[in-house]
């Protein structure tokens, strides 16, 4: 991974976590989005051109990035008022803008360790092959875990905003997880009426799957 | 794939729709609804990682 790519991670969290809020905020002009855009464009681009251009690239993605943001939130000032932002959300861009600068000043040094281990030409033998569908099932895990957070930024209040934010994170990482056990569970030992054992151990939480469905039906009756 | 298979990620795939359909109703405010669709997620998360665990080996 490239001093660029490694920057870019940081760089997408600063982003997100203080550009397009402001760019997104509520009556901020076309050319703040416009700005946003470019900014996200510069840090990929970076990642891109490192591999044909490496330094120059990467001094081009910095000012890009930094300067297009910088525009952003000049063209929606109001967005960036005291009243708008809370310490939460300023300290964690904050936090981001210092781990981009960071990793953008002081790139990843090339081990020695690193070449060392590489033998030239010598093909690396997989000691297990990935089974079919297992990255489709961690890669749809993750996809509903990102689409969670796509919900509940116009709260009616903050302390909502929160809550939502608190509780997507939650189920976005327990689907991440439990998405990951099964596609795991699907290479262990299978035995004999495995298929009934796990059924019925599963009964119980079934059960309650199948009252809780039941529950909802009435209710929506009822209603 | 076994059966058993395609239940737990249909499972998982109720729990998604679950979470998201809560979340949807807590930003609204409408609390009693959000806390029944999030706990449906949390039931069926839970079943399909039962469903999905193989038996012990014998």
């Amino acid at each position: 991974m490239g001093a660029a790519a490694q920057a870019s991670v940081p760089g997408v969290y600063a982003w997100g976590v203080t550009v397009a809020p402001a760019a997104w905020s509520r009556g901020a002009p076309l050319l703040a989005k416009i700005a946003a855009v470019a900014a996200v464009l510069a840090l990929l681009g970076g990642v891109l051109g490192e591999r044909f251009w490496e330094g120059r690239a990467r001094t081009v993605s910095l000012w890009g990035f930094v300067l297009s943001s910088a525009l952003a939130w000049s063209a929606a000032p109001a967005a960036l008022g005291p009243l708008r932002i809370d310490a939460p959300r300023g300290i964690a861009g904050m936090i981001g803008w210092a781990l981009f600068a960071f990793a953008s000043a002081a790139p990843a040094l090339q081990g020695r360790r690193e070449e060392q281990r590489l033998v030239d030409g010598a093909e690396l033998v997989p000691r297990k092959t990935m089974a079919r569908g297992d990255a489709a099932l961690v890669t749809g895990g993750a996809l509903v875990a990102a689409a969670l957070q796509l919900l509940g930024w116009r709260a009616a209040s903050a302390e909502r905003e929160l809550l939502v934010r608190f509780v997507a994170l939650a189920a976005g990482l327990a689907i991440i997880g439990a998405a990951a056990e099964v596609a795991l569970a699907r290479h262990s030992a299978r035995v004999k009426r495995s298929r009934l054992r796990r059924l019925r151990r599963a009964m119980a939480v079934l059960v309650v799957l199948a009252l809780l469905g039941l529950t909802g039906v009435l209710f929506a009756l009822r209603g | 794939m076994q059966l058993v298979d395609v239940l737990a990620i249909a499972l998982l795939v109720a729990a998604g729709v679950a979470f998201f359909v809560g979340e949807s109703a807590l930003s609204r405010a409408e609390d009693l609804q959000a806390l029944y669709w999030l706990a449906v997620g949390v039931v069926s998360l839970r079943a399909a990682v039962q469903v999905a665990r193989p038996g012990a080996k014998t």
